[in-house]
């Protein structure tokens, strides 16, 4: 929205400065005319001038012969689209005729004293006069010209015109100005969203101004950041598998330490096994959550029924809960298709629960409910545990955050599996949230839906009856 | 003692783990790289075969597809944890079962002991009659089965699997029972393994005339083998 503002702004300040300036332009020239006491005199100077003309003419002609005036008029008067044509006072052209309007013209004045002047639409004047020679013969005189361009500003539909031109060029210009800030907002919205690949130039195409440079900028960024990510991404996998082959070492060596002790060594050992069971499982979560943030993850098209998902998990989370007097219970379980991977979300899910379990208080219930809420499946899970304060809520989703070091430590979690289902539900495009309830946290799932749920209603009612 | 192979590129790892099955009646043999592993399998007869799914010059997903053209030997699969697509495409390809590494070589030592006993008799005890149920012909002694006339290459797992199922057609058979009967094992939490051994079924089955499932799945309880016709 903030480019469609800049681009509004741009195309009415330039829209709007040009209008005012076609206004301002015509107003000066409307406030000049209207000031002129007699815009008809500049007319009267040229009949004077052509009065003059006409009668030195017409004595060259009838003093001096055809000859003499054709070269008098080559030589003074035959500049580009002037013509003179002379008639005798009959109407008979004496010259090379002209055009037809010179005739009439000359027709009309034949036998009278008038002075006629037409303007053709195109702006053409022919003006004709009688013209008494010395020697007392009658001519006729007849002259077409153009007439001197007077600009008296734009009539109101040139105005009207003028403007909407104006506003064509300042929308292309603004599109011009804007375009590349599009381009560069949408590339750094991909990146954002975590696509490293995201790069400005080749949408630039052959732009060298500012708002280039300003791309290439962007770009060198772009590729400094996706390096730092990437090196550290393949770091932490490359961590995480290097400990594995220790620790499946340390775990075989283990069993046979265990096959040659008796007596008080077991116990040590077992606090061995206990130990390279919990770094197992945090390097089994870094390597899952690495590979949610590496982009290693693809969500397959894969149609998934969430209830049934969520009822495989709810069993296996039951198996887990009932030693510890803790339950798992579901309060609604409505009918959901999402799109993505069932492992993945599987996963991410069961992360949530866990985490419930681990932290409800003993003797009390885990409600779980799924529900649809316009184009978005909600899950959420419910504990009755101690809550997270709520400076902190925002935080649980991040790797390795601890809320308060005695809720961590009495738990055992290592702090990744809300890291985890965090990651795995934006993967598949929903969203996650925590908020305390009354004794408990609850954290809301929203994922988008597939297809929009079908709402049967009566359904026999619709059915014959066979 | 029983002959297995292990194709890990862990050395260490297979020194240890040669100490420790010995001391469990195994004698383990190992093979650093894939091809070599492939080629070891496919020249020796073991008992069984446990395969690392990371593997420098083959992939062990690799391996398990050749051996499996040319041999039906027991795979017990090692995988690495949290990567659920490895575990699936090996289940998939046709390994027996599978194991998160590191493991506990004691969870090694009974689910090789689990395929093998399997693997040794036939995952039944009963006089192996063989069975003809809706156009599935299936064959104890020589552990194959027809469809519809067609024979269809199952795994050791699936195998089992269908034999459960079709001694038991049109009953509900838990996920539990089902784990035992294929796999040799209790069901263990959150394993996924049964799940993704009748979806394979389902699929080299395939559905009846009228696209009716054979195999279909009841929320919390387990499976059943549907007979043509039957709505359950």
């Amino acid at each position: 929205m903030k480019y469609r503002s800049l681009f509004l702004k741009i195309f009415f300040c330039f829209w709007l400065a040009a209008a005012a300036m076609i206004g301002a332009l015509n107003l000066m020239l409307w406030f000049s005319f209207a000031q002129d006491p007699n815009p008809e005199r500049r007319r009267g100077a040229l009949g004077e001038a052509l009065n003059l003309y006409a009668e030195s003419a017409v004595q060259v002609y009838d003093s001096e012969g055809p000859q003499d005036f054709e070269q008098y008029v080559n030589r003074s008067l035959k500049e580009a689209g002037t013509e003179i044509e002379l008639f005798d006072g009959d109407g008979k052209s004496l010259t090379t005729p002209t055009a037809a309007e010179a005739a009439s013209v000359a027709a009309e004045i034949k036998g009278t004293q008038q002075h006629i002047s037409h303007v053709t639409a195109l702006g053409r004047i022919t003006w004709g006069r009688p013209v008494v020679a010395p020697s007392g013969r009658v001519y006729i005189f007849v002259t077409r010209l153009r007439q001197p361009y007077v600009f008296r500003g734009l009539p109101p539909l040139g105005i009207a015109l003028s403007i909407l031109a104006a506003g064509v060029i300042s929308y292309l210009l603004a599109l011009y100005l804007t375009s590349p800030v599009k381009k560069l907002k949408s590339v750094v919205q991909s990146f954002a969203e975590g696509n490293l690949e995201a790069r400005v130039a080749p949408e630039l195409g052959s732009r060298h101004d500012e708002l280039a440079d300003l791309g290439r900028e962007f770009d060198h960024m772009a590729e400094r950041i996706a390096a730092l990510i990437s090196s550290q991404k393949r770091l932490l996998a490359d961590i995480s598998h290097e400990l594995r082959s220790p620790l499946a070492r340390l775990t075989v060596a283990l069993e046979l330490a265990r096959k040659s002790t008796t007596g008080k060594g077991e116990a040590a050992l077992d606090r061995i096994e206990m130990e390279s069971e919990r770094v197992n499982a945090l390097v089994g979560q870094l390597l899952a959550l690495t590979r949610l943030e590496s982009g290693a993850e693809r969500v397959p098209p894969q149609m998934i029924g969430l209830e049934e998902l969520l009822e495989e998990i709810i069993d296996d989370a039951n198996y887990e809960a009932k030693p510890l007097h803790k339950e798992v219970k579901v309060l609604q379980l409505a009918p959901c298709r999402v799109r993505g991977s069932s492992e993945l979300l599987r996963s991410g899910i069961e992360n949530v629960i866990r985490n419930a379990i681990r932290y409800t208080a003993e003797g009390t219930a885990i409600e779980v409910s799924l529900t649809t809420r316009l184009d978005k499946a909600i899950l959420t899970v419910r504990d009755h545990g101690p809550g997270v304060p709520e400076s902190e809520l925002q935080h649980i989703f991040e790797p390795f955050y601890r809320v308060g070091e005695a809720r961590e430590r009495s738990s055992g979690g290592v702090g990744l599996g809300l890291s985890i289902a965090d990651r795995t539900v934006k993967l598949h495009g929903g969203c996650i949230r925590a908020e305390n309830v009354n004794g408990g946290l609850l954290i809301t799932i929203g994922l988008p839906l597939s297809v929009a749920p079908t709402v049967v209603q009566h359904a026999p009612e619709r059915m014959p009856v066979a | 003692m029983v002959s297995v192979l292990l194709i890990d590129d862990d050395t260490e790892l297979s020194k240890l783990l040669e100490e420790y099955l010995q001391s469990e009646q195994f004698e383990l043999h190992a093979a650093h790289d894939g091809p070599g592993g492939l080629e070891k399998a496919l020249a020796n007869h073991y008992s069984a075969v446990i395969l690392d799914v990371m593997l420098p010059g083959m992939s062990g997903l690799d391996v398990l597809k050749q051996l499996r053209q040319k041999s039906s030997v027991p795979v017990l699969m090692l995988t690495a944890r949290g990567s659920e697509l490895d575990r699936i495409l090996g289940l998939e390809l046709g390994a027996d079962d599978y194991l998160a590494k590191p493991f506990n070589p004691r969870e090694l030592v009974a689910r090789l002991r689990a395929i093998l006993r399997r693997a040794s008799t036939g995952g039944t005890s009963t006089a192996s009659q063989p069975v003809h149920l809706a156009g599935v012909d299936l064959h104890p002694d020589s552990r194959s089965v027809t469809c519809n006339g067609k024979p269809v290459a199952l795994t050791g797992a699936e195998f089992d699997l269908l034999y459960s199922f079709l001694r038991s057609p049109g009953k509900i058979i838990s996920r539990e029972d089902l784990t035992q009967a294929a796999l040799g094992r209790p069901m263990s939490p959150m394993d996924r393994s049964i799940d993704v051994h009748v979806s394979n079924l389902r699929r080299k089955l395939g559905p009846y005339d009228g696209e009716q499932e054979r195999i279909k799945a009841i929320r919390g309880s387990g499976y059943v083998y549907l007979l043509p016709g039957e709505q359950q």
